[in-house]
């Protein structure tokens, strides 16, 4: 298989356990290159563990992990060459300067980019000077994203970049991402609950649920696939339709249901069935689309 | 330039290739005119860059933008309108969508008409303003 077929990243049937604990529960997904591919689930699906065992910082129970093409445990000292990781809570000496944590990555990295670093820096308006330590929250992750994107990653990976930032701060943050993607077609990588944000930039999303990958699709398939409907009948109305439920309720005196396997001629079917007087159809976003395959008591 | 909805049924792409159009078709943006880069458009936007580019690739495909080698991509100099029978697929479509939210709130056809008339003429008042 040549470079340009193997995904970024391929996960393979992974699990990951702490001692009776499953947090990752035979897991599989793939990143093609090039692509954004956004990781969603709550608090506790296993997200975090996922990630750390993809990069290779942690050791999966069992399956495997490959990074653009290669075993990620077995080859993290010479993947992390090729690899941005901004992690969750952004870390870095809290003693040492701006200036000084850039001389030190351009050793690490052979493609080093200083003058991109310099530039982001200004666009974000962080001098070189103060400690890592006296940073804001969001300058932190800012200095963290300046630093990862200046390696010249061919993957860079976000672990909740938004988390904690404010508004101004996030959509400074989405727009670097935006420009490096443009400019060098990295392959990106995260992780997030800023749901909104990611809806423009995401190419793929999946859903962890549990611990288990419950969808990994194209974003635009999955939002063409899901519709909510209401209809001013009971949910027995629905046998004459072959849809797919992911939650179905009722809704003043009808029936709201979220389908998974939407399209206009089962629609027409139902609203023409005999008990049904009125149907409206209505398109998701990926917010809603989340809530409803990873909300409390739905099932997938 | 023009708003994208991420939220909206319609595919980001098909948005930006709309809201292209609709630039043209208003004389906001004018034969021979530059178009912005993919990359300026995707950061204002806060969009993916794929996405813009898949955008720009179908309007150049049918004939409404003009690829240079080396200068950039312009509005063409005689921009193609969609053929007769494409439009009418487009309106149907579109009004099949608006009829059906505007029985299911009990609005009558005049006041959907009417909300029809007041939307078209600002979305031209709009371009007219930004011209």
């Amino acid at each position: 298989m040549n470079q340009a077929e193997t995904p970024a990243i391929r996960i393979a049937g992974m699990t990951v356990r702490y001692g009776r604990r499953v947090a990752v529960d035979a897991a599989s997904l793939e990143v093609p290159r090039g692509s954004v591919h956004a990781l969603l689930g709550r608090n506790g699906a296993g997200k975090s563990s996922l990630v750390r065992c993809a990069l290779g910082q942690q050791r999966a129970s069992s399956g495997s992990a490959e990074i653009l093409g290669q075993d990620s445990w077995k080859h993290r000292t010479h993947l992390m060459e090729r690899i941005g990781v901004v992690a969750e809570e952004a870390d870095a000496p809290p003693e040492m300067r701006v200036q000084q944590l850039a001389d030190f990555n351009a050793r690490l990295y052979s493609r080093w980019d200083g003058k991109a670093f310099d530039a982001r820096l200004d666009r974000f308006g962080i001098s070189k000077q103060p400690r890592y330590g006296d940073l804001s929250k969001g300058q932190k992750k800012q200095v963290s994203l300046a630093l990862a994107l200046a390696a010249s990653p061919d993957l860079i990976v976000l672990d909740d970049p938004t988390l904690g930032l404010d508004v101004v701060a996030r959509k400074s943050l989405f727009e670097e991402v935006i420009a490096d993607l443009a400019d060098r077609g990295t392959t990106v990588f995260l992780t997030t609950h800023d749901l909104a944000g990611v809806e423009a930039i995401a190419d793929r999303v999946a859903i962890m649920n549990g611990g288990r990958i419950v969808l990994d699709e194209e974003l635009e398939t999955l939002k063409a696939r899901f519709r909510r409907i209401r209809f001013s009948a009971q949910p027995l109305a629905l046998e004459a339709a072959s849809f797919r439920t992911a939650l179905v309720r009722s809704w003043g005196a009808g029936t709201e249901a979220i389908v998974s396997n939407y399209d206009d001629l089962t629609f027409e079917r139902l609203r023409s069935s005999a008990t049904v007087q009125s149907a409206d159809v209505s398109a998701m976003s990926l917010e809603e689309i989340f809530i409803a395959v990873a909300g409390e008591g739905t099932k997938s | 330039m023009f708003d994208i909805n991420a939220t909206d049924a319609a595919p980001i792409w098909r948005q930006i290739e709309e809201g292209m159009r609709r630039m043209i078709a208003l004389g906001a943006l004018k034969p021979g005119d530059t178009v912005p880069s993919v990359r300026d458009l995707a950061q204002q936007l806060r969009v993916n860059p794929n996405t813009v580019a898949r955008a720009y690739q179908r309007l150049t495909e049918h004939g409404v933008f003009a690829v240079r080698r080396g200068e950039g991509t312009f509005v063409a100099d005689e921009p193609s309108q969609p053929k007769r029978s494409e439009r009418n697929e487009v309106l149907r479509d579109a009004s099949v969508r608006y009829a059906s939210s505007a029985i299911a709130v009990g609005a009558s056809l005049d006041d959907a008409v009417d909300e029809l008339n007041t939307s078209y003429d600002k979305l031209v008042r709009e371009h007219r303003r930004k011209v």
